[in-house]
């Protein structure tokens, strides 16, 4: 029984530093959807920024360069993405699909000098305070600083959202650009500054994946992370604070299909590799059997389905 | 028309006036929405504006919003000419406008609805926007029952009213326009917005209320200007001026007919020996607020029963129900015995009943379809009938006056108040057992509201049990046999309207209060 217990503590925490950059991802497309722009290209920002932010940490030698590197990389797309969206009026999810295909093409091309390139790591938890402290020291060990900091961004984000009236203006854009435009204040300067913000974080959730997770570059190497985490924005039902929760899903299937093998389960890989999906459909259409979550839905968004 | 100071400037000609308007003109293509329109308000006065839909008074307070800059003319604020071009700038100015949709996000709070277009709202809202509560002072004292946490959408019409009217009161506004803004109150509600309006204008602001209801007059308005097709028809002190003089000013010569000065036809007369012949029996569609929940009513052959209430009672819900587009989870409803109501829907089945929906713009006509195509639309389901010919078609048309008469016109491009007549000249057309309306008159002139009502009376007399769902009272005690309310999807018995029976006594049913 203490060993089973074990297993879901070890498996846990490993949940946290597989799932840190989907967190990263999920949240920054939540802040844009919240302001009524969907992004189907933060997965080409968190292919570019796994590819730039590799690229750096390989040249330096220095990971924080990467995250720099990956983040600003994400900027860039995300500003593609506006431009065509806010700027040309393009359709948000034809112009989310170009700046993902573009992030693929180029990154593939770029990226085949990363091949087989060594990083190093951001630091890791272990040997620091945290390790000494009881019960969750032996856990904690385990992580880098990215999952805190991926947490402190989740809970800035919250915070952001409901106590300022920047983060208040976001959210009334969301709902309707018409009647923020009524209130004096511009819709399309929040949703360029949430589709930055949000393209930031794609990029920063790439370079972790690529300079701190896995610490190699390979092709695709985001595997659709960054799609999924357009459904577990609406797994999360719009709200950041849902974000950490329904990422740390994705991340324990995926754990599972990792350690299930070691643990005598005998499964096709293949089979379990797609696991991790699975669950997100699962719980996408649980989701929507147990909520209405269109009744979440920032009201603008719906116009681009219209 | 010249300038001329307002009749109750006399004596006070030194002060300047809040707001002038000065020759203003404004056109939209061929259209002169407003012609050479001058009249000012002046601080602390109530200045009721009335006219007709599409008198252009609506256009014309938009010419100072700044949302349609005028084409020529001048407006002066406090007697300095602006030329605003958003609404923004005439807000910095004291100029708040409260429109007929409210300028409110329904998912979030009082509190953040207030707080976003407060100017005094701090970066830093704090805890529960504690921070931006400067916001809600006014809210407190215009209405202490709201709970500033409550998501708006869960408030009643009459209560966004009021936080609307507290935004625009938040912006130091000195001029404070408001479009319809009884049309969504309950009678009490009006009465408690009357009280505010009076209570504004003590305290020194400029009202400017649009609207064509002479009870908005009545009940708050010193002066009265009349617009008729983009002019001023005429001025007045409110208490000087009769309810026939204003009409009169309103429709101009073509307007007033026979006793009734808005022309409605007189109730008809039920025949000797009532036929139940629509019967609703413990109709429901679900738990929602607004879902009908056990209605149970009979209307009888040649009689009209009104169903008074508050938009979003239900009323949507029970029409769908009666005509069979939208699932009963219990109950049945019975045209001449025979159950027309359903249980799952058969979309191949067609509607048993006359059908005017709410909206027709939206619910009546396919917009992209000719007149022609959209009075066949009931025809397109029974394909062996025969389809009318193209001389029938423009007979039809110029018989309910739907203007222009051009079969192959597109439907969408039609007014409010001719697509309405096309939705009832396709649904009465026929003869039919029975005819629901569902908000009939909404957003129609005096002359297209007279034009429905007397097609509602026709179809009456000819033997169609009606069932008419309505929010104008005097309306429904005016024309209707029995009025039942709706509230909260549930309904009242239905009352005859007798001498005895008051707006109070059905105001109170309809809010749930006291009469």
């Amino acid at each position: 029984m203490t060993e089973l217990a074990i297993v879901f503590f070890v498996w846990g925490f490993a949940s946290l530093a597989n799932a840190t950059p989907l967190i990263l991802v999920t949240l920054g497309e939540t802040l844009g959807q919240r302001t009524g722009i969907i992004n189907l290209g933060c997965e080409g920002g968190m292919l570019g920024g796994a590819c730039a932010g590799f690229g750096a940490a390989m040249a330096t030698g220095n990971p924080w360069l990467g995250m720099i590197a990956g983040a600003a990389t994400g900027i860039l797309f995300a500003a593609l993405h506006a431009a065509l969206v806010l700027g040309a009026r393009a359709n948000q999810l034809a112009s989310g699909i170009a700046v993902w295909m573009l992030a693929l093409g180029l990154t593939s091309y770029i990226g085949r000098a990363f091949v087989g390139g060594r990083v190093e790591a951001l630091p890791s938890l272990a040997g620091t305070w945290v390790s000494s402290l009881p019960l969750v020291g032996r856990g904690l060990e385990q992580l880098s600083v990215a999952a805190p900091i991926a947490i402190l961004l989740v809970l800035l984000a919250v915070w952001w959202l409901e106590r300022t009236r920047t983060g208040l203006s976001w959210r009334v854009a969301g709902e309707s650009a018409l009647i923020a435009s009524e209130n004096g204040m511009s819709p399309t300067r929040a949703r360029l500054s949430a589709v930055l913000v949000g393209g930031c974080l794609a990029g920063l959730g790439g370079a972790v994946l690529s300079v701190d997770y896995t610490q190699t570059w390979a092709n695709e190497i985001t595997k659709g992370r960054g799609l999924i985490a357009v459904g577990l924005v609406i797994v999360a039902r719009w709200n950041p604070r849902l974000v950490l929760p329904v990422c740390l899903l994705f991340g324990l299937a995926e754990t599972a299909a990792v350690r299930l093998p070691a643990m005598g389960v005998e499964m096709s890989s293949y089979l379990l590799s797609g696991l991790p999906y699975a669950v997100v459909l699962a719980a996408l259409v649980a989701n929507h059997l147990a909520f209405a979550p269109a009744a979440a839905m920032p009201a603008d968004l719906k116009k681009v389905f219209d | 028309m010249q300038y001329s100071p307002s009749d109750n400037m006399a004596g006070t000609a030194a002060i300047v006036p809040m707001v002038s308007f000065r020759g203003v003109v404004k056109r939209f293509g061929a259209l002169t929405a407003c012609d050479d329109v001058s009249f000012d308000v002046a601080a602390g006065e109530v200045v009721a504006l009335l006219g007709e839909n599409g008198a252009g008074k609506s256009t014309l307070m938009k010419t100072l919003y700044g949302i349609h800059p005028p084409d020529a003319g001048q407006v002066l604020v406090e007697g300095h000419p602006v030329a605003f071009t958003r609404p923004a700038e005439a807000m910095a100015a004291g100029i708040g406008m409260v429109f007929q949709t409210f300028s409110l996000l329904p998912a979030l709070t009082v509190r953040d609805n207030l707080a976003m277009a407060w100017p005094g709202t701090p970066w830093f809202l704090g805890p529960q926007g504690r921070n931006a509560r400067g916001a809600l002072t006014r809210l407190a004292q215009l209405a202490p029952g709201i709970d500033p946490d409550a998501r708006l959408g869960t408030l009643s019409t009459g209560e966004q009213q009021l936080v609307e009217l507290t935004k625009v009161l938040n912006l130091s506004a000195r001029l404070v326009i408001l479009d319809e803004p009884t049309s969504v109150l309950t009678p009490a509600e009006a009465e408690r917005l009357y009280g505010l309006i009076r209570d504004l204008a003590a305290d020194g602001v400029a009202v400017v209320l649009i609207t064509h209801k002479l009870a908005d007059v009545e009940a708050c308005a010193d002066r009265v200007v009349v617009m008729r097709r983009g002019r001023i028809a005429g001025t007045g002190t409110a208490s000087a001026m009769t309810r026939a003089a204003i009409v009169a000013m309103m429709m101009g010569d073509t307007g007033v007919r026979g006793g009734d000065p808005r022309g409605l036809p007189p109730r008809p007369d039920l025949p000797a020996r009532p036929y139940p012949q629509l019967l609703l029996r413990d109709v429901t569609t679900g738990t929602a607020p607004a879902d009908a929940k056990g209605i149970t009513l009979t209307v009888n052959r040649g009689e009209i029963l009104g169903i008074a209430g508050v938009t979003g009672n239900g009323q949507t819900a029970l029409a769908e129900a009666v005509v069979g587009i939208r699932e009963l989870t219990a109950g049945e409803v019975l045209l001449d015995g025979k159950t027309i109501s359903r249980r799952r829907l058969e979309p191949r089945q067609p509607l048993a009943i006359g059908y005017v929906p709410e909206n027709p713009r939206e619910n009546g006509i396919v917009p992209g379809l000719s007149l022609a195509a959209n009075l066949a639309l009931r025809g397109i389901a029974r394909p062996r009938q025969h389809t009318m010919h193209p001389e029938q078609v423009t007979q039809c048309l110029t018989d309910y006056d739907v203007r222009p008469p051009d079969p192959g016109r597109a439907a969408g491009t039609l007014s409010g108040g001719n697509v309405q007549k096309l939705v009832i000249a396709r649904e009465t057309g026929e003869q039919r057992d029975a005819l629901l309306m569902v908000f009939p008159t909404m957003g129609l002139d005096i002359t297209a509201t007279a034009s429905v009502y007397h097609r509602m009376v026709d179809a009456a007399r000819a033997g169609a049990a009606v069932l008419w769902i309505s929010e104008e009272l005097d309306d429904l005690l005016e024309l209707a046999h029995r009025i039942a309310v709706i509230r909260d999807g549930r309904i009242s018995s239905g009352l005859p309207v007798t001498p005895q029976v008051t707006r109070a006594e059905i105001g109170a049913l309809m809010t749930g209060g006291q009469p």
